[in-house]
């Protein structure tokens, strides 16, 4: 099956490492050139150097999506380098943390914010286009709860909602909003890779609710959203897709 | 670029990044802890034998020529402030009272009786107008003098010589007190050199009691001491301080008869990935410091840093006087080794000592104290203090990072004993051990006499 992703122009947010990465080394392999970034220049340095071996166009700056104003600049900036843009994907995240009211000022700058004006940084571009997809990035602890009570799976929940929301208003201009929850990604860097090595036991516990008796890899939810971002998921639209290994028990109706 | 530690090649450790932990410069210290470097000792490589671990006639070598020749630590000043206080402490197979005296100064007896040989105290601290034998009523002073003998005219001896418990040699330093069994041991001065100028600057005075726990542990006391004196074995037992400390940037500095390292808390150990999210242990080190983690929007690299500036600029206002420790010390570990047996984890704000006593007579079991003390803020009411425990290895948890060193050392003190088992065979990241072996070869053969056939 060919994805149709060769020449495509995607603009990754939050893509040095971990499932982000993934998604650039997928779609760099498919032949899309690449605008990235992330807040450090030394891991964007890093991520353009390596992806740059599959021979399309790889760009990136660092950016803190928290300054709203950079942050569109370098929007645009990723628009203009790369001359256009089909495909938007942004993982920006504050990640878990309960306790303190801050979290919840973090998980709505960096989970919902970042993520919404990377959306509408694009969309004026791809409505010109008429051609776009845009895949957000949900988790498996929006429809079942885990970690108990944090900012972090509320704050995911509403990209959920948000995103079907976008996919019926932009529908007609030939843009395509989907949502993607992976369950627990490891990862050597990752929370996963950390929670392995100092809570063994619940890590234990998380390995024998996965029917596999393991953790996802990256790569395996890359490709769920390279699929999703390629013309060959012309038809889905306003989905979400839970990519877990069957870590979750609810069934979709 | 690989970075050299101690000669040899970090990056070619078991690591997955080189890290250049921040360092404070040495010159800057002023007469603070040194953290200079010390040259390290030319110990060779040779193998430290097994049966020094398990064998009687090396304990009995170790009792004659070591235990009863060095200072000891006995326990802790503010357990005993007024006149009649006292701590009776045991090692090996000899008790020790050490009393307050009315003049404020201390004293210190073999804590038996004269006559019988009864144990005038069981151990553990109290307050006594007089040390009075169950046995027989014979009465000492604070002072040992022996101050009555019921019936005296029925010995026709006469009393015991001098009519006094044996003083034995003993000290307060730092707010803790300390003894010898040795009537002509060297000066304490001497002794503790080159530690008073490390460790004053702490203050353990402002510190109060935490845990007081002995446990029975299955092993040699050389085993534990042993356990204690390299972090080579973070990345086997214990895998969850990776992301607490820097277990590969260690500075190691040996001196005379004590040793030294200098482990990096707050840190991430480059035998793992940089976390972008902050781990549990690190985010409670921020707590504790009174930084909301929350806030925080540096890397995880900047944060031991960054809790050091913190610390340095809000210390003051929290109460805590950091003013004698330098940046470095208000983060990491500073563990003390003092010979033979006092294992001393030094932090800013706690400190965390490991006593590790022989037993009587079996050289596979010893007794292990926990004490731990904690800075007691300005204007802060002084806790009260906490009980003594006393339990066996396995009955209790005494917390995650002790209970898995607690848990393998049984295996190691078996497992030394196998006829297939020659040695130790030391790293260099295990110098203190060697060094640690040559302070006891010198104590038990004289210095440089230890022969080829010598255990």
């Amino acid at each position: 099956m060919d994805l149709g992703l060769a020449g495509k122009k995607a603009i990754l947010v939050g893509a040095a490492r971990g499932i982000g990465y993934s998604v650039a080394e997928v779609l760099a392999r498919e032949g899309c050139d690449i605008a990235l970034t992330a807040r450090s220049e030394d891991s964007v340095k890093d991520a353009v150097a390596s992806l740059s071996k599959y021979g399309t166009k790889v760009v990136g700056k660092p950016v803190n999506a928290k300054q709203p104003e950079a942050y569109k600049e370098w929007i645009d900036w990723a628009i203009e380098e790369l001359d256009g843009v089909d495909i938007l994907v942004p993982f920006t995240s504050a990640g878990g943390g309960m306790g303190s009211e801050k979290y919840w000022y973090n998980a709505f700058e960096t989970d919902v914010m970042a993520v919404v004006r990377a959306v509408e940084g694009v969309i004026e571009k791809m409505t010109e286009q008429q051609r776009g997809s845009i895949v957000l990035l949900g988790t498996t602890s929006t429809g079942e709860a885990m970690g108990g009570p944090q900012p972090y799976n509320a704050m995911k929940a509403s990209l959920i909602t948000w995103g079907k929301q976008l996919a019926l208003w932009h529908g007609k201009n030939g843009i395509r909003v989907n949502v993607v929850s992976p369950g627990p990604i490891e990862f050597e860097g990752g929370n996963w890779d950390m929670i392995k090595g100092t809570m063994e036991k619940f890590y234990a516990s998380q390995l024998r609710q996965q029917p596999s008796g393991r953790l996802g890899r990256p790569e395996e939810v890359a490709k769920a959203i390279a699929f999703l971002a390629s013309d060959a998921a012309s038809w889905c639209n306003g989905s979400h897709l839970v990519v877990d290994g069957g870590f979750t028990n609810r069934t979709h109706f | 670029m690989n970075d050299h530690v101690m000669g040899w090649d970090a990056g070619a450790m078991d690591v997955r990044r080189v890290v250049h932990p921040y360092r404070v410069d040495p010159e800057s210290v002023g007469n603070g802890t040194p953290t200079e470097k010390a040259p390290d000792p030319q110990l060779g490589t040779e193998m430290i034998p097994a049966a020094r671990y398990y064998s009687p006639d090396y304990m009995k070598l170790e009792w004659e020529r070591v235990w009863t020749k060095v200072w000891l630590l006995g326990g802790r000043s503010d357990d005993m402030p007024e006149p009649g206080d006292y701590i009776c402490t045991d090692i090996g197979k000899e008790s020790v009272l050490i009393v307050r005296q009315a003049d404020g100064s201390i004293r210190a007896f073999p804590n038996v009786c004269l006559h019988r040989g009864n144990r005038l105290r069981p151990e553990g601290r109290g307050n006594a107008e007089k040390f009075q034998c169950m046995y027989h009523h014979w009465t000492y002073g604070l002072d040992g003098k022996l101050d009555h003998i019921p019936d005296l005219c029925t010995f026709l001896q006469g009393g015991p010589k001098d009519m006094a418990l044996t003083a034995l040699p003993c000290t307060e330093w730092n707010s803790f007190v300390w003894f010898s069994l040795d009537q002509d041991v060297e000066p304490f001065e001497e002794f503790i050199d080159p530690l008073k100028r490390h460790l004053e600057p702490y203050h353990p005075e402002r510190m109060a009691w935490m845990r007081d726990i002995t446990v029975e542990w299955d092993c040699n006391w050389k085993t534990s001491v042993d356990a204690f004196n390299e972090t080579y074995h973070v990345q086997g037992i214990h895998p969850q301080l990776k992301w607490y400390l820097d277990d590969v940037n260690v500075q190691i500095d040996c001196y005379g008869k004590h040793s030294r390292y200098l482990i990096p808390f707050a840190a991430i150990s480059p035998r793992v990935a940089m976390p972008s999210q902050i781990p549990p242990a690190i985010h409670e080190i921020m707590v504790h410091a009174g930084m909301d983690p929350a806030e925080y929007e540096g890397r995880v690299s900047d944060i031991r840093r960054d809790v050091q500036l913190f610390k340095r600029e809000h210390g003051a206002s929290q109460g805590k006087d950091y003013s004698e420790l330098n940046d470095e010390q208000l983060t990491d570990d500073y563990h003390y080794t003092i010979f033979p047996n006092v294992s001393v984890n030094v932090h800013a704000d706690d400190v965390m000592l490991f006593r590790q006593r022989p037993h009587a007579s079996d050289p596979n079991k010893m007794l292990y104290d926990i004490w731990m003390f904690g800075l007691v803020p300005e204007g802060e009411e002084w806790p009260e203090r906490v009980r003594h425990q006393h339990f066996r290895h396995g009955d209790k948890t005494i917390g995650q990072v002790l209970d898995q060193d607690a848990f393998n050392l049984p295996t190691v003190q078996t497992g030394m004993k196998s006829d297939y088992f020659p040695g130790l065979w030391i790293g260099d990241q295990e110098l203190r051990i060697r060094h640690f072996h040559k302070v006891m070869d010198d104590y038990i053969y004289g210095p440089g006499e230890k022969g080829p056939d010598d255990l």
